[in-house]
């Protein structure tokens, strides 16, 4: 009998250590990219990627009339050959669009921002300097993206708590205000003295129409607050500066949410259905939260994320909101009459395999952009036009439909019932040596 | 044909009813009715019942196969659920006690030697019929040595090997494969197949006769008695070789007499009576002789540790899942587990069981009956004695056989104890 | 005084008497509802309770495994770990003995869904009217050290974790081989803890090692009555705080006649629930406190669950006699 049991168990461990412990081996990653084109569901359609690739080239047109900028045609045709229907998408197999290697192919030509910025962007649209939208991001530009902190913290929107180990008190936050229309590349905004600037934070537990934030500290660039409550903190960068006749008026969002496994339930409770919307904000963009959606929420390639974008409050219609993912890739589309528009997350995370991180965390961008013409006057000057922009950032992680098998779950667990099942049926029918538990060692 | 030789030999064979061994019943059971005072009316039953079987040698029906069984072990719910009857072969005549002699040593168990004596006459009583089995557990020396005898004597035996220690795992283990085993003998025997619902059946009906005991057992805690030990101990001795349903269905209507008598205050005895554990070797009919000499003498036997009354019939057996496998084991762990009997190397359940009946039922004292020959009875006595004076209980020690010869000298030793009781008790009011 | 008296006797006999493996199973059947399907309906009792609510069922847990936190917890980089934010430890435990004291035991024979999942398979093996497997004695002794050494293992990992010798992937270690997170998701419908994660090798190794453990707890289950709980660091962690417990499983040995019927419907197979007669607090390691064996004892008094003191489910002789007949009845 314990013959027959250790029989299984070397059986069970030779089974793991041959099929599991090894690497994915080739076939396996065959079976990964076949499920995943199979998939439809997590990555952009088919559809959607030719008018993103359409854009993309327009754009890059553009740009190569405009500035003349040594961008090849031909060479942007080879990263993104245009599809054909047999062959795995190339920009979302990981093995063969591998983040590393990218850049030494496409330097410059692929990433869309770089190329539209000093074109296809009208002029003076960052107010604090630096070029491109002024966006608050909960990393500065070194880090640029990275590896999210392990463990369950809850990311919403962007950051989540700061998990640092030298956390004594209350969990607090940094954010860094940032300008560009790429969450990877851009820098540091510029304060610029023309512009009238005002931050606000808005608090779970305080006051409806915000308080202000002070500015970063001498030396520091970043704006820093603590997290005493549980509940989402947002925080509200705008800035006010007239060019010739148009008044440039944005405001850099950006929506933490700080929720704990322990702490007052109520204070949760109470969080979760807060309104996240500043009526006295310009220009807004919200990040709809799904029905079903939980505090430890986490947004992952392949979703669908509807943002809104409100002025006062009220939705604004008609508004062009742009949608950037951590590689630079972007889409744009036209708010409707409830303000809202929706975007697919695209999946742009293509590591080789040993470095893949399934905690890895990217960062969008979302920049919505309106014009009125408002008549007005800002600092004794009249004004005839306003340029309405708002920035939202948040994070996105791998979705695990990128690495994780149901054939190999399902197969492995079906292959053990059956093992194992027929282990005990069988040891069941030939149970029939009684009296065999004590044994006598022949041996010295 | 044995008619006409009637009438040709004038001198006729005297038919059972006026045998000696019919007078040695009929006088027991005429003491068990007339010389005590309002017996219960349903004890009727039981009176009739043993003056047809054991006086008058009427026959009992049974249905399907004939199993008897030399000792509670061999489990009766299997010999039900194949269609059999069980019959206890234990035997407690005189008569049958002298003739089993020739098969045993002088001293010997009269027990063994009266199922003996019984087997090998050639009328037996209670005229059962011929078993198609005899089950012999392999329990004490003296019936495990009787097996080959009554081969000897026609009759087809299984020895039904039993542990004699039952604390450990082994043992378990090897007496629930010896219950299978048996269980596989009796498909064997009756060519019927188990099942799941003719066990479950079978453990229904055994189910009922043992709760009706257990609430003629409770009626006997109530001071002062509402019943005598002498009915309680004919009451038991029926099962075993009664039909199982009617049985019951007496004891029942007797249970509810009981009800009726504690309901009106009604006392079975004095109040001042002593009350008294039986334990040791079992009193069969119609060996009552120390049951009834102490109830003679004023005393009441309120509870009994033996293998004829309470052993045979308390223990019940639950089931978890009732699937076959599962009412086998259950069924083979309720006969080992629980079991007081002295063959074991161990009596601490022995012990506890007895201190247990002595305080439940509010005993003043113990009588202890081994028989002369019962080894094992014998050499537990010590044991068992040191426990109640530890206790501070009083126990009387009475070594005995079937013989009438000694009641004289019994029943002065059973009034002294008596009397002590009763000094104790007002020594202690 | 004297009118009450009957009046309460009477509701202690219909306690004792009552039906107790058809109570136990719409008992355990409301409790499975409850913390399965409880969270759509709101229902949030903490992540701190003493039994498997499944943390990775989102969508319909009405409470927390407390085992998932506290591994969590122990997992924090050491530095945070040795501060006084570790006190949220002691009041996370502290909260986890309160629920536990309240039941002890009877957490895993009443509530635990796992645990009801595991009955009602023994239930579907009884209707095939296949036999239940038994370990021997030897098998048993050695096997029950196990939840101890898992429960070792659920404290150690986590805090190698925390300082840096293992890898995150192996958070939370003890759920990630549970099937408690495999299969109670299933029942609102989640099937994405059966993938085998390919992100890392840790990942990997883990996430295979909890769909085999999960396929083995469905065979082991179906031959064999309560087969996880055997193994259950939950079982251990309890058995060790189980003194001041306020449910208590007591034996009168006195009235104990070892006649096993104890040990014969007990699901854990504890011996010394028919054998031991010295002791009265016989709650061993194993012990569910399902209370299978009250129901099934003969000896009026000789077992007993009790709350506080005060006997709340008393074994009888006429309870038994009820249910063992109605069990008769039953397949006739």
């Amino acid at each position: 009998m314990t013959s027959l049991n250790r029989l299984f168990a070397l059986l069970f461990l030779l089974m793991l250590s041959g099929s599991l412990f090894a690497e994915p081996s080739e076939a396996q990653k065959a079976e990964w990219r076949a499920r995943r084109e199979a998939a439809g569901g997590e990555a952009p359609s088919e559809a959607q990627r030719a008018e993103w690739r359409a854009r993309r080239e327009a754009r890059e047109a553009s740009a190569k009339a405009d500035e003349s900028k040594p961008t090849v045609v031909a060479n942007e045709e080879r990263i993104h050959p245009t599809s054909g229907k047999s062959a795995p998408v190339p920009e979302l197999s990981h093995d063969h669009g591998a983040m590393g290697s990218r850049p030494a192919a496409d330097k410059g030509a692929v990433k869309p921002e770089e190329a539209a910025r000093p074109s296809g962007r009208p002029a003076g649209m960052g107010m604090r300097g630096g070029g491109g939208a002024i966006w608050l991001s909960d990393s500065p530009p070194s880090r640029g993206d990275g590896a999210g902190r392990g463990g369950m913290g809850g990311m919403m929107g962007m950051g989540g708590m700061a998990m640092g180990g030298e956390r004594s008190g209350p969990p607090s936050k940094r954010l860094w205000m940032r300008a560009g229309s790429d969450p990877q590349k851009s820098g540091f905004a510029r304060e610029d003295a023309d512009a009238q600037n005002e931050t606000l934070i808005v608090r779970p537990q305080g006051p409806l129409d915000g308080e202000a934030l002070a500015p970063p500290a001498d030396g520091k660039k970043n704006l820093a607050f603590e997290m005493p409550v549980q509940g989402y903190y947002r925080v509200y960068a705008s800035s006010r500066k007239l060019q010739g006749e148009t008044l440039n008026i944005s405001v850099a969002k950006a929506e933490i949410a700080n929720f704990s496994h322990g702490g007052d339930e109520e204070e949760r409770a109470q969080a979760l259905t807060a309104p996240r919307v500043l009526d006295s904000a310009p220009i807004e963009i919200v990040r709809e939260k799904a029905a079903d959606e939980k505090m430890f929420f986490q947004l992952k390639s392949g979703d669908e994320q509807a943002f809104v974008v409100l002025q006062k409050g009220l939705p604004l219609q008609g508004a062009r909101v742009r949608f950037v993912s951590h590689e630079g890739w972007s889409k744009e589309a036209v708010s409707d009459e409830q303000g809202r528009v929706s975007f697919q997350v695209i999946r742009d995370y293509f590591p080789a395999w040993d470095d893949f991180k399934k905690r890895f965390k990217a960062s969008y961008l979302i920049i919505a952009e309106a014009n009125a013409a408002e008549k007005g006057v800002f600092k004794d000057q009249p004004y005839s036009n306003v340029r309405y922009q708002a920035t939202l950032a948040g994070n996105y992680y791998p979705s695990p439909d990128d690495y994780r098998s149901y054939a190999w779950g399902l197969g492995i667990g079906l292959l053990i019932v059956l093992f194992s099942g027929t282990a005990v049926y069988l040891y069941r029918r030939r149970r029939v040596k009684p009296f065999q538990e004590v044994r006598f060692d022949d041996g010295r | 044909m044995e008619n006409e030789i009637h009438q040709v030999i004038p001198i006729n064979p005297v038919p059972y009813s006026r045998s000696r061994q019919a007078g040695e019943a009929q006088t027991v059971l005429d003491h068990i009715v007339d010389d005590f005072q309002e017996n219960p009316v349903a004890m009727q039953y039981f009176y009739d019942l043993f003056r047809q079987v054991y006086c008058h040698g009427d026959e009992i029906p049974h249905s399907g196969k004939l199993v008897g069984t030399t000792c509670i072990q061999a489990p009766e719910e299997l010999i039900y659920a194949f269609g059999a009857t069980p019959v206890r072969l234990c035997n407690g005549s005189y008569h049958y006690d002298q003739r089993g002699a020739d098969f045993m040593p002088a001293k010997s168990c009269s027990l063994v030697k009266a199922t003996l004596g019984m087997l090998s006459s050639e009328n037996v009583i209670p005229k059962i019929g011929k078993p198609d089995l005899v089950v012999n557990p392999s329990t004490c020396d003296q019936k495990k040595k009787s097996s080959v005898m009554i081969e000897g004597m026609g009759y087809s035996v299984y020895d039904l090997e039993f542990p004699n220690v039952k604390e450990s795992e082994a043992s378990r283990v090897y007496w629930r494969r010896s219950v299978r085993e048996f269980a596989n003998q009796l498909r064997k025997l009756t060519g019927k197949r188990l099942t799941r619902a003719n066990l479950k059946a079978a453990m229904a009906m055994t189910g009922r006769a043992q709760a009706a005991f257990r609430t003629l057992h409770n009626f006997r805690r109530q001071t002062p008695s509402l019943i005598l030990g002498k009915d309680a101990f004919l009451v038991t001795n029926a099962y075993f070789f009664d039909d199982i349903e009617r049985w019951t269905t007496a004891v029942e209507k007797l249970n509810a007499e009981l009800a009726e008598r504690q309901a009106a205050g009604f006392r079975a005895v004095q109040s001042k009576a002593p009350r008294v554990v039986f334990t040791g070797s079992p009193p069969i009919f119609p060996n009552l002789k120390l049951p009834l000499l102490i109830e003679e003498a004023g005393g009441v036997v309120v509870a009994d540790e033996t293998c004829s009354a309470n052993r045979m019939l308390y223990d019940m057996t639950a089931v978890d899942e009732w699937l076959l496998s599962d009412m086998v084991d259950s069924l083979a762990d309720k006969y080992l587990k629980p079991c007081t009997c002295p063959i074991f190397t161990r009596n601490d359940d022995r012990k506890r069981r007895l201190l247990d009946l002595v305080a439940q039922f509010k005993a003043d004292g113990v009588i202890y009956q081994a028989f002369s020959g019962c080894q094992v009875y014998e050499m537990e006595y010590r044991s068992v004695a040191e426990e109640f004076n530890k206790a501070g209980i009083p126990m009387l020690y009475i070594e005995t056989d079937y013989s009438p010869d000694d009641q004289g000298q019994l029943s002065t030793r059973i009034e002294a104890f008596l009397e002590s009781l009763k000094n104790r008790k007002k020594r202690h009011a | 005084m004297t009118a009450a008296k009957p009046a309460m006797q009477r509701l202690r006999d219909a306690v004792n008497e009552v039906d107790f493996n058809r109570f136990r199973f719409w008992f355990q059947i409301t409790a499975f509802i409850l913390f399965v399907y409880g969270g759509y309906l709101a229902i949030d009792l903490g992540s701190k309770l003493p039994f498997f609510s499944c943390g990775y069922n989102r969508e319909g847990r009405a409470g927390v495994c407390y085992l998932l936190p506290l591994q969590h917890q122990l997992g924090r980089n050491w530095a945070v770990l040795f501060s006084m934010a570790s006190l949220t430890i002691l009041t996370g435990f502290l909260t986890f003995a309160a629920w536990f004291i309240v039941l002890n035991k009877g957490w895993c024979g009443f509530v635990c869904p796992l645990g009801t999942l595991q009955d009602w398979i023994s239930a579907l093996r009884r209707r095939l009217g296949i036999r239940y497997a038994n370990y021997t004695q030897g098998q048993f002794a050695q096997l029950t050290k196990i939840k101890f050494v898992l429960l070792a293992l659920l404290i150690l990992i986590p805090l190698g974790i925390g300082g840096g010798l293992f890898s995150h992937d192996m958070s939370p270690p003890f759920c990630l081989i549970c099937p408690a997170r495999m299969v109670l998701p299933l029942f609102t419908g989640d099937l994405s803890q059966f993938t085998i994660d390919f992100s890392s090798k840790t990942a990997v190794v883990m996430t295979a090692l909890g769909i085999s453990v999960t396929a083995l707890f469905f065979v082991g289950s179906f031959v064999k009555k309560r087969f996880f709980c055997f193994f259950c660091p939950m079982s251990a962690l309890h058995y060790l705080i189980s003194k001041p417990a306020l449910l208590k499983l007591k034996k009168d040995g006195s009235k104990c006649t070892r006649c096993g019927d104890c040990y014969a419907v007990c699901d854990m197979e504890i011996k010394e629930i028919a054998d031991d007669v010295k002791t009265t607090n016989i709650m061993t390691d194993d012990c569910t406190m399902c209370l299978k064996c009250v129901a099934s004892c003969p000896e009026t008094g000789a077992l007993k669950a009790t709350f506080v003191g005060i006997p709340i489910f008393v074994s009888t002789e006429t309870g038994f006699i009820k249910r063992m007949n109605k069990g008769c009845q039953h397949g006739k």
